[in-house]
């Protein structure tokens, strides 16, 4: 099996030195777990891509694409070549636009399948699939069987990267391909400097007097009229509680 | 602009009282075009005069002279239900409904595309299966894409497809690992425009972080946006009329994923600040082995107030509150637990709230949605009691 593993030069989260992003290390060991993976990079540098080398990348190629060019028409181009049945991606950048739409532009255009949030891959019973889990919210996970050729995105509750080790990261190759001329420039939009905004709150009602509002907003009264039972026997309460719970969903329906 | 001179010998003429031999005036009548009218204390009480008592009793709540009216218009008014008939454009929402409900991120959803509508458009909700509460979350119209179930490629596709055949103006998906992802097939396989995770939402521009929220991007709307949580308030107005609308069945189209499983997180072992549904003791609860059995059985993460925590009688890692986890939970489930301040900054972001306790003043049962005055350890007792039967 032939899996790629793209790599991005994210910006720290607290420094913005320029790193590695985590979850694209956490990619690269879910893809060293399932065979020989090699990664590809499309930036003006191989740093700091090539530091997933010293995290076990054996080989990264590095396509050399200008700073404000747009990098999938690049990745496309040297991966159409290659065919990789599988290639693992972060599920956002990190540092740049982060609208995560790379990994699917890169599939839709090699004619690839798409599954995102993966936190584990192995091998499928069937020959030419994988078995993906996938983070769910809630803590909850879905396990799918995909078709290869397919593109995985990886989800930051993978398990954590392998760590770094300078030795291997000196054996590591770094071969530098040239990328098509003609290459677009990103689309850029309107930017400026961030500006933490008053966060909604959801209970709080739009209208209302002052008082209703802070009590709102300090999660007083939320649920509206509150029910209250006093000194219920315990099984009118417990038979209260079930309902309760069966009506706004958490607990499932009763068994008929 | 000046004043009109005034001519008091024409004003004094118009007073002037006819017949009699003498001249005479009636200095009382007021010019018609002078002022605001004189008002008169004594009609305006007696109006509001309640009969019927000894005292004399008046109703200033503005009912008394509406009254009448008042009584017609209340008989038989059903709820108002707001149509509209053609809509000049329509505004889509992809809701994920996980479980045929709407999130409260699907309901500001619906806030932030009627907003969009206006008067003139009207809001269609794509959804896959039947849905509760569409109408009271502002859909005007109800259209199927495909089947309940895991099936991005498809939904993808049939979106794709409404997109030209009902030439929808805006398509709002959730942030979600689920929305977020079926937005983005659209956009590579519409080629249309996606802004993804809006967090400043307006009519007519959206605005969203990027570069480590170092900066802040900002568009005019596109036609594909992913909406952020709370963004955007949910819809407050009127019920709408959640007309479902027939739609061409999508071509079937090949798909790369061939099966896919549910596998609902082990509330035993899911961390606090994720799971659903917490269940929590406090000093109130004495009988932890019954705790933990009530815990399993309603299939509920178990927490704790600090005071179990610092007692050793639950795990550090249970407690709820501010040095605690701060919970995402839907449904938090207190018993035994008074509702200190810091206890309740944890809790503050769980939708409902069930408590028991018994202390009818404790603010604990103040926040609850449903509470129960009553022992804890009958009422542990008298659920797991109930689960069993109903299991047998
Ligand atoms: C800096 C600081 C940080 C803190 N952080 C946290 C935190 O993160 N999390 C936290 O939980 N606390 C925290 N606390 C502690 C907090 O102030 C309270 O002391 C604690 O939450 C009280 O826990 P409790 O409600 O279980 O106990 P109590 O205050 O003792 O309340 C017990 C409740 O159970 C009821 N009860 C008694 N018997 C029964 C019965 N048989 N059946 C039903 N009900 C019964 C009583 O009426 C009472 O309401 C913090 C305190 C400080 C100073």
């Amino acid at each position: 099996m032939k899996i790629v593993v793209l790599l991005s030069a994210g910006l720290h989260p607290v420094s913005g030195q320029s790193i590695l992003p985590k979850v694209e290390a956490q990619a690269l060991r879910l893809a060293l777990a399932l065979g020989e993976a090699r990664g590809r990079h499309a930036g003006p540098t191989a740093f700091p891509a090539s530091d997933a080398l010293g995290h076990g990348l054996p080989h990264l190629v590095h396509v050399e694409i200008p700073a404000e060019a747009d990098p999938v028409p690049a990745l496309v181009a040297t991966l159409e070549a290659d065919q990789p049945d599988l290639i693992l991606a972060g599920r956002r950048g990190q540092g740049g636009d982060e609208t995560g739409l790379a990994p699917y532009a890169v599939a839709s255009r090699l004619g690839m399948a798409l599954v995102s949030d993966a936190i584990a891959v192995e091998r499928g019973e069937a020959d030419g699939t994988v078995i993906v889990h996938q983070a769910l919210p809630k803590g909850a996970r879905r396990r799918l069987v995909v078709r290869l050729p397919a593109v995985v995105t990886v989800h930051p509750d993978a398990p954590a990267p392998r760590a770094f080790a300078y030795g291997v990261a000196r054996r590591g190759i770094v071969e530098t391909r040239l990328a098509p001329p003609g290459l677009p420039a990103a689309e850029r939009l309107e930017e400026r400097p961030y500006r933490r905004r008053p966060k909604l709150m959801r209970s709080a009602p739009a209208c209302g007097s002052a008082s209703e509002r802070l009590a709102a907003a300090m999660g007083a009264t939320s649920s509206g009229v509150a029910n209250v039972m006093v000194n219920p026997t315990p099984e009118e309460a417990a038979r209260a509680i079930l309902a309760h719970l069966r009506a706004i969903g958490v607990l499932p329906p009763k068994a008929a | 602009m000046t004043r009109l001179r005034r001519n008091p010998r024409g004003e004094r003429a118009a007073k002037a009282v006819a017949g009699g031999a003498r001249i005479r005036f009636d200095l009382a009548a007021r010019a018609e075009d002078r002022g605001r009218p004189r008002r008169d204390p004594r009609a305006e009480s007696a109006e509001l005069l309640i009969g019927g008592h000894a005292r004399p009793r008046l109703d200033r709540s503005g009912a008394a002279g509406a009254a009448p009216s008042s009584v017609e218009e209340t008989a038989p008014t059903a709820p108002k239900i707001a149509v509209v008939e053609s809509p000049a454009f329509l505004i889509a929402v992809v809701p994920d409904a996980l479980g045929e409900r709407l999130s409260q991120h699907d309901r500001q959803l619906f806030g932030a595309a009627r907003m969009l509508a206006g008067a003139d458009g009207a809001v269609v909700a794509l959804v896959a299966g039947e849905v509760e509460g569409l109408a009271s979350a502002g859909a005007d119209r109800i259209v199927a894409i495909g089947e309940p179930g895991y099936d991005p490629e498809g939904r993808a596709a049939a979106i794709a497809g409404a997109l030209s055949s009902l030439g929808l103006r805006y398509v709002l998906f959730p942030e979600t690992s689920d929305g977020g992802d079926v937005a983005r097939r659209l956009a590579v396989l519409s080629g249309e425009p996606l802004f993804s995770d809006v967090e400043q939402f307006s009519a007519t521009s959206v605005s969203r972080a990027a570069r480590g929220r170092r900066v802040e991007q900002r568009a005019a709307s596109k036609r594909l946006m992913t909406v952020a949580a709370d963004a955007v308030a949910a819809y407050a107005g009127p019920e709408r009329e959640a007309r479902p609308e027939p739609v061409a069945p999508a071509a079937p189209i090949k798909r790369a994923i061939l099966d896919a499983r549910r596998i609902t997180a082990d509330p035993a072992t899911t961390p606090l600040t994720v799971a659903d549904f917490v269940v929590s003791a406090g000093n109130g609860v004495t009988d932890l082995a019954l705790f933990r059995r009530l815990a399993e059985a309603l299939g509920a993460t178990p927490g704790a107030s600090r005071m179990l925590c610092d007692a050793g009688l639950m795990p550090r890692e249970s407690q709820v509150g501010a040095s605690g986890s701060v919970l995402t939970a839907t449904c938090y489930f207190a018993l035994g637990i008074a509702g200190a301040p810091q206890h309740l900054q944890g809790v503050a972001g769980c939708e409902h709230v069930v408590a028991v306790n018994t202390d009818l003043h404790a603010a604990m049962i103040e926040r609850a949605g449903l509470a129960i005055v009553a022992d804890a350890q009958d009422v542990m007792q008298a659920l797991i009691a109930a689960l069993k039967e109903e299991g047998a």
